[in-house]
């Protein structure tokens, strides 16, 4: 028995000092990678790494002494996990920060610095796109950087195969899928899979002018109006008309699979946001090939309510271990530069840095022309109603999808939205 | 070797025991016991603070949507585990039978059985969305080839059809264990007692009906347990095919993945705060500790009156 313990112990020992050894080696190699700084950027877009790293190219060149990292997390898990790195203090020293109450829950968890001392030049951002990244009292924690938009792509070959243009009112583009489907095109690369397309992107980006845009959304997160409203139930009733021209099997694509279908010019249309340029050109189909049209009206002449979101902010740790190279690094995506960079090199995204810039890409700016003679707004239950669960994104999601699948009327999930918001959001309970 | 010497308690063996029992209770006992502390507080943050009780516990049982995404993860677990018990022990009992016949290439598809055991199930998972994907999926593209176009259906949109067609994923792949379970199970029936039966005029069926399957019950008792364990906990195969929004619509929800949403999603894409969620695990837990216990006993009583 002596020996058994004697050879435990021995092994034991051999153990902890090849731990030991390890560590010193770790050590060593910290003391030898001293020379530069080391700042770690975290966002939900696992797709920009390379893209984004051409940009922070630019950036360490000009400041040797900094390695900037690009290190984003899967979008589902973003939240999660960058929140519990910052609270257990191995957070990124750069963050993305979703806008209103999802970032502002990031802010109140006490991890990130005030910018309006640190960057006075955020002083000069529009106001629309500050608030979304602010406390009520003025105190800016994310750089307002990029919003994104929505609208219908559609491939340019087929349109003029039937002698079709783009349609400016609802009618019309309406006529334009039955032209389509009559002709046996496959009209939309829509499906009913991934609800937060259907909330998101159709009612939010391309109904917009049916719920009426940035009024309706004022008073309907003031409790003055109602999702059963004539104005917000003519949105539901316009986005399940669009059904009827949906792929077979369209209950089953996902996502990706829509990207997919009408990237690679299997279908005629697709609604979706801005962001999704890049990917169309990876799939083949650049701006030569497709074109784009925003919101359709509801008559012609009204003005266009367009949903132009704020999408990601940039938030800087406050409790970074670099925080004067991490700060300089997030001064600078607040300029003119680091802003065109971002926008060339991710087209779709529109920074809100003030500056005279040269799109390269002309869908974006096509996109951003739209903007200047419109009323924006933002995702309709967004910001205060999705603060808390169960949230209007969800519940809207949840119900398009089963409106598109004919388990809700209209009226039936707008009421559903409605009642489920009421559960806990204050203004609904009057 | 005496009695009194076996059972001996000796200083040295808490050398043996301490490196396992440490693990256990680092890695797994007080994750546990904190998750179910942690199921009493709530707030927003990644570690809730406020000491609320059994108010988590409340919401889960009375109010929407907490209780209905609960109950319905529970039903949606109770037929995802019908259909892989099913499946799995009655495919997996006949393809066992099989390869202990002597019959040519017995061997190769016993080794073959195991192989999709040993992949991931993430892997599994992404390749049957590729499979049954509605646009450009082999699945329907063969059911067109056999002429049977006609039952071309969106598998994974369908509330009625996405759940079954995940828990069969889940059978296919975990297909190889049982088979493994049961062949170990049949190839340890004596030679004899076989002989015997078939002397006294036993056909293959009879054989089957009451030889081999009487044998076998304790090893279909632990198989399904096993099941129960795995559906029970069960969160990769929801999370590769139908996203942690269970799509369609929470039609694929199970308790591992209502926990997963729950617990790391924002309220936007459907999380409840960690509270809530460690309240979900808890439940969990509590479901799957009391029907092992249950189990555990039965087959205790079964064991004992046998000796």
């Amino acid at each position: 028995m002596k020996k058994a313990l004697l050879i435990f112990i021995a092994l034991a020992l051999v153990f902890t000092f090849t731990v030991s050894a390890g560590g010193q080696k770790d050590g060593g190699s910290a003391a030898v990678s001293q020379e530069k700084v080391k700042i770690v950027f975290t966002s939900w877009r696992t797709e920009d790494i390379e893209r984004m790293n051409r940009i922070n190219a630019v950036y360490m060149k000009a400041h040797p002494n900094v390695e900037v990292v690009f290190q984003p997390i899967n979008d589902n898990e973003y939240d999660a996990q960058m929140k519990a790195a910052l609270e257990t203090g191995t957070g990124a020293d750069v963050i993305f920060l979703r806008s209103y109450d999802t970032g502002r829950s990031v802010f109140e968890g006490g991890s990130l610095a005030v910018l309006n001392d640190e960057i006075p030049s955020l002083e000069a951002f529009p106001d629309a796109a500050k608030k979304a990244w602010s406390t009520e009292d003025g105190k800016i924690y994310g750089v307002p950087f990029a919003g994104v938009t929505h609208g219908v792509y559609y491939h340019k070959d087929v349109f003029k195969k039937y002698g079709l243009s783009e349609p400016e009112t609802w009618d019309e583009f309406i006529k334009v899928a039955q032209t389509l489907k009559d002709n046996g095109e496959v009209v939309f690369a829509q499906g009913a899979l991934d609800d937060w397309t259907c909330y998101e992107v159709v009612f939010s980006g391309v109904t917009t002018n049916w719920w009426g845009g940035e009024k309706s959304r004022q008073a309907l997160m003031a409790g003055k109006q109602k999702l059963t409203d004539a104005n917000w139930l003519s949105a539901f009733k316009a986005e399940d008309q669009l059904q009827q021209f949906f792929p077979k099997g369209y209950e089953a694509l996902d996502y990706v699979s829509m990207q997919q279908m009408f990237g690679t010019g299997q279908a005629a249309m697709f609604m979706g946001g801005s962001w999704e340029l890049g990917v169309f050109e990876d799939l083949g189909s650049g701006s030569e090939d497709i074109g784009w049209f925003p919101p359709p009206l509801v008559h012609k002449g009204d003005r266009m309510q367009y949903c132009f979101h704020v999408d990601a902010g940039i938030g800087l740790n406050k409790n970074s271990k670099h925080y004067q190279e991490a700060l300089d690094y997030v001064r600078w995506t607040s300029t003119p530069e680091f802003a065109e960079l971002f926008m060339n090199e991710l087209p779709g995204f529109f920074a809100y840095t003030p500056g005279d810039y040269n799109l390269s890409n002309p869908l974006a700016k096509e996109m951003i022309a739209v903007a200047s003679d419109a009323d924006l707004t933002v995702r309709a239950v967004w910001e205060k109603m999705s603060a808390q669960s169960p949230s209007g994104n969800s519940l809207m999601g949840e119900a398009l999808t089963k409106m598109w699948k004919d388990e809700f009327t209209p009226e039936q999930a707008a009421a559903y939205v409605q009642d489920g918001l009421a559960t806990w959001y204050k203004p609904f309970q009057k | 070797m005496t009695s009194k010497r076996r059972n001996g308690w000796k200083p040295f063996m808490v050398f043996f025991i301490l490196p396992a029992a440490l693990i256990y209770t680092f890695f797994l006992l007080l994750p546990i016991v904190d998750s179910l502390r942690l199921s009493f507080y709530s707030g927003s943050g990644f570690i809730p603070t406020e000491f609320v009780g059994f108010e988590n516990y409340k919401k889960l049982f009375t109010e929407f949507p907490f209780k209905q995404r609960m109950l319905n993860a529970f039903t949606n677990n109770i037929e995802f585990f019908i259909i892989v018990t099913i499946v799995q022990n009655i495919f997996g009992f006949f393809i066992a039978f099989l390869v202990t016949r002597k019959i040519m290439g017995n061997n190769f598809f016993r080794k073959i059985s195991f192989l999709p055991t040993t992949l991931s199930v993430l892997v599994v998972g992404f390749l049957f969305k590729l499979i049954l994907n509605p646009a450009w999926g082999i699945f329907d593209k063969m059911l067109t080839a056999v002429g049977l176009s006609g039952i071309i259906h969106p598998w994974l949109g369908d509330p009625v059809t996405a759940l079954p067609a995940l828990a069969i994923v889940v059978s296919w792949q975990f297909m190889g264990e049982s088979v493994l379970f049961y062949t170990a199970g049949i190839d340890a029936i004596p030679e004899e007692t076989l002989e015997a039966a078939r002397i006294d005029g036993a056909n293959p069926l009879q054989e089957l009906w009451y030889v081999i399957i009487p044998a076998i019950m304790p090893i279909i008792g632990i198989v399904t347990i096993l099941i129960f364990i795995g559906d029970f906990t069960q969160f990769d195969i929801v999370y590769a095919m139908s996203t942690t929004q269970a799509n369609p619509g929470f039609a694929t929800d199970l308790f591992g993945s209502l926990f997963y949403r729950a617990t790391f999603s924002t309220p936007v894409r459907g999380g409840w705060g960690m509270g809530m969620g460690a309240a979900v695990s808890s439940l969990m837990f509590i479901l799957v500790f009391s029907a092992v216990m249950v189990w555990l006993y039965f087959f205790k009583m079964k064991g004992d009156g046998n000796e």
